[in-house]
């Protein structure tokens, strides 16, 4: 197949040959069965439509984006998306000395040389069905350049609608983050159902830290009632440097997180956490690894998840530790709450391990809600479905207190005491 | 009357603990119970409070005349029961202070009263935090976490006094505390009771009864109470142990 007539976005010589070879890399590939490892659990051909609309859509942007970007604080930085177009009217770009950021498109058309040092360089697209998916058929996303010691304290928002009017839409964004030596940035990945309709759209972001940057990052995935997301997230974190990444699902139909950190220079670290809700029949998948190449590098784990209903949940959390990687330090827990009967949890950690100074422990609990705890707080006299909230509330506390960002981390609170229905 | 144990008969695991148990209990009084380890006492304290663990073969607990066994532990606390608990439990995140707003509001939805308001509420948070000395910034910690044995204790007595209850229940509550935080949870207590409340303090020692002057002491063994007398009981305990107890009653440990 000729990918030209397919693509509308992001274009030149040079990303046409990674186009072209990311659509052969796919064609070999195909949408994973269950029959596939890594998606034994999470049948994804089941889950997404047929066929698939690939182009992007330049769709009117309807109530419910003007009435959540009216409800934003007027002063947040933030670049606007829907359906995979870039609008600038919706944005507010930060001009700030030592930040470029822009759509991925015109980052292309005005900066080439810089986009494609890093561009499609974190992908394996020999083995990763959605991102080689992705990087073929790519219709817009944010790219931010952030120059050696520069130090941005406002986060910056990256806000992804989606109002598809096809069920066969597949909207396919993609975001580039370079955080060069010393510097520091905070982002947001907000995804959004923008519609009363089912929508599909394969996310990819690639970021690197460089050597004693760092970079907090916070994929939302909040208002996605009948969303079937898929993300990848490749990061790379050089010396000194460090990630952190939480990511919380409140509503989803499936949505499935590929997130990788690889280490590759001494005292890296990086922080990846997630908190998520299942309810119905949401199926919701993370899929971790943390890649230690580099020695004296930590990591750290912390996912929840609280499934009702009959909600899936799926854990499966790598730590690589290669043989350079003397003194790594890795640590990861998983831990998930079934409210029902007739909601599953698959939880798989996996540690291989190739050199022998290191300290790793992982530690993986799916259970109920604690029966002394919630005695505890009926003997007090709240009706035991609210102390059931409270409880769900002091576990899942826990992974929004670890986010780095203050004005998220307090609206995340909010929006979790919000989710459990807690007037206090 | 305000609560009657009438022959209240408990297994766990199968295992008989309470056996054939009567106590009465009116307003206004303060009754102590005490006794050696594994007779019951908490036993008696949990199926009063409504824990799920016990299996009441027969018998009855009716409270202000309401059979208590067929409400569920929320719904005994909303009518006024209240349980210090032995071991109180950590609740990360969720600080004393919603906690309490937590339960207050469900206190006043059940008397089809309206949500305190928060002027209100404060007010009365600083009045109780008082009765137990406790500091603001204690109440805006997550409830119990990390606190000492004697900490929790006194945020169990924090919490009667912000629901004041009608009947309560003290499950040792002065076990593991120093004598200062024994003087302060006792003086809770002092300035709680009142003509229309009660409460059942169940401990192993004397001590706290120097602070707590109850109006009848019972002593308990083998599931049942055995021996019922005034403050000079307790005296007469802490003296001579159990032994003499266990001999009247014609068993020998």
């Amino acid at each position: 197949m000729n990918i030209d007539n397919q693509f509308t976005a992001v274009e030149n010589d040079a990303t046409k040959l990674i186009r072209q070879k990311a659509y052969n890399a796919f064609e070999k590939l195909g949408i994973p069965t269950s029959r596939h490892e890594e998606w034994k659990y999470t049948n994804i051909k089941t889950k997404l439509s047929k066929e698939f609309i690939l182009t992007p859509l330049d769709s009117e942007v309807n109530n419910a984006v003007k009435n959540y970007i009216a409800s934003l604080p007027p002063y947040a930085f933030r670049l606007v998306f829907l359906n995979g177009v870039f609008h600038a009217e919706l944005s507010i770009i930060p001009e700030i000395e030592g930040l470029q950021i822009s759509s991925l498109k015109e980052a292309f058309a005005t900066n080439p040389s810089l986009v494609q040092k890093y561009y499609s360089k974190l992908i394996n697209l020999d083995s990763e069905h959605f991102a080689a998916l992705n990087t073929a058929f790519v219709s817009d996303g944010a790219f931010i350049h952030l120059r050696k010691n520069v130090v941005i304290d406002e986060p910056i928002y990256l806000h992804y609608f989606f109002t598809a009017s096809n069920a066969n839409t597949f909207s396919q964004t993609r975001n580039l983050v370079v955080v060069e030596d010393g510097a520091t940035i905070q982002l947001a990945e907000d995804f959004r159902n923008a519609s009363n309709i089912t929508v599909q759209y394969n996310h990819v972001s690639e970021m690197f830290v460089g050597k004693n940057a760092q970079l907090n990052l916070v994929k939302l995935q909040i208002e996605t009632k009948n969303v079937k997301g898929i993300h990848t997230l490749e990061t790379q974190i050089e010396r000194d440097g460090s990630f952190y990444v939480s990511a919380i699902t409140f509503e989803a139909d499936v949505i499935r997180n590929n997130i990788s950190a690889r280490l590759i220079g001494e005292n890296a670290h990086a922080d990846l956490s997630g908190l998520y809700f299942g309810k119905e029949n949401a199926h919701i998948d993370s899929h971790i690894l943390v890649d230690h190449i580099a020695p004296n590098c930590t990591s750290n784990q912390l996912y929840k998840g609280v499934l009702h209903d009959e909600a899936t949940g799926v854990f499966n959390g790598k730590i690589f530790v290669k043989q350079d990687a003397q003194k790594t330090n890795a640590f990861q827990s998983s831990k998930a709450i079934l409210r029902s009967k007739t909601a599953h949890v698959y939880s798989k950690p996996q540690l291989e391990i190739f050199a022998d100074d290191v300290k790793c422990s992982h530690g993986a609990a799916i259970g109920q809600l604690d029966e002394n705890a919630l005695f505890y707080l009926q003997a007090r006299g709240i009706e035991k479905e609210d102390a059931k909230q409270l409880l769900t509330y002091a576990f899942a506390h826990e992974v929004i207190d670890h986010i780095k960002t203050k004005p998220l981390r307090q609206f995340l609170c909010d929006k979790l005491k919000e989710e459990l229905k807690l007037n206090w | 009357m305000l609560l009657e144990v009438k022959n209240l008969n408990v297994k766990v695991n199968q295992k008989e603990i309470l056996k054939d148990f009567n106590l009465t209990i009116n307003a206004g009084e303060i009754h102590a119970i005490m006794g050696p380890n594994g007779t019951g006492k908490s036993t008696l304290a949990s199926v009063i409070a409504g824990k799920k663990d016990y299996d009441v073969t027969s018998g009855e607990i009716l409270y202000n005349g309401k059979n208590l066994l067929e409400m569920e532990p929320d719904e005994r606390a909303r009518e006024g029961v209240f349980l210090a608990f032995q071991y109180p439990v950590e609740i990360p995140g969720v600080s004393t202070t919603n906690f309490m707003k937590a339960a207050i509001n469900a206190k006043r939805k059940h008397e089809g009263l309206e949500q305190m308001d928060a002027k209100e509420f404060l007010k009365l948070m600083n009045e109780k935090r008082a009765v137990v000395e406790l500091s603001k910034e204690f109440t805006s910690r997550s409830l119990n976490e990390g606190f000492s044995g004697g900490e929790k204790k006194r945020n169990e007595i924090f919490q009667m006094a912000m629901l004041e209850p009608k009947l309560a229940v003290l499950d040792e509550t002065d076990s593991g505390l120093d004598i200062d935080a024994l003087r302060i949870v006792a003086s809770g207590v002092n300035k709680l009771r009142n003509s229309n409340n009660a409460f059942l303090v169940i401990t192993h020692y004397q001590r706290l009864l120097n602070y707590i002057v109850p109006d009848f002491v019972h002593v308990m063994y083998g599931g049942r109470i055995v021996k019922t007398g005034g403050k000079e009981l307790s005296l007469k305990l802490e003296e001579l142990g159990y032994d003499w107890i266990k001999e009247e009653v014609g068993e020998t440990v």
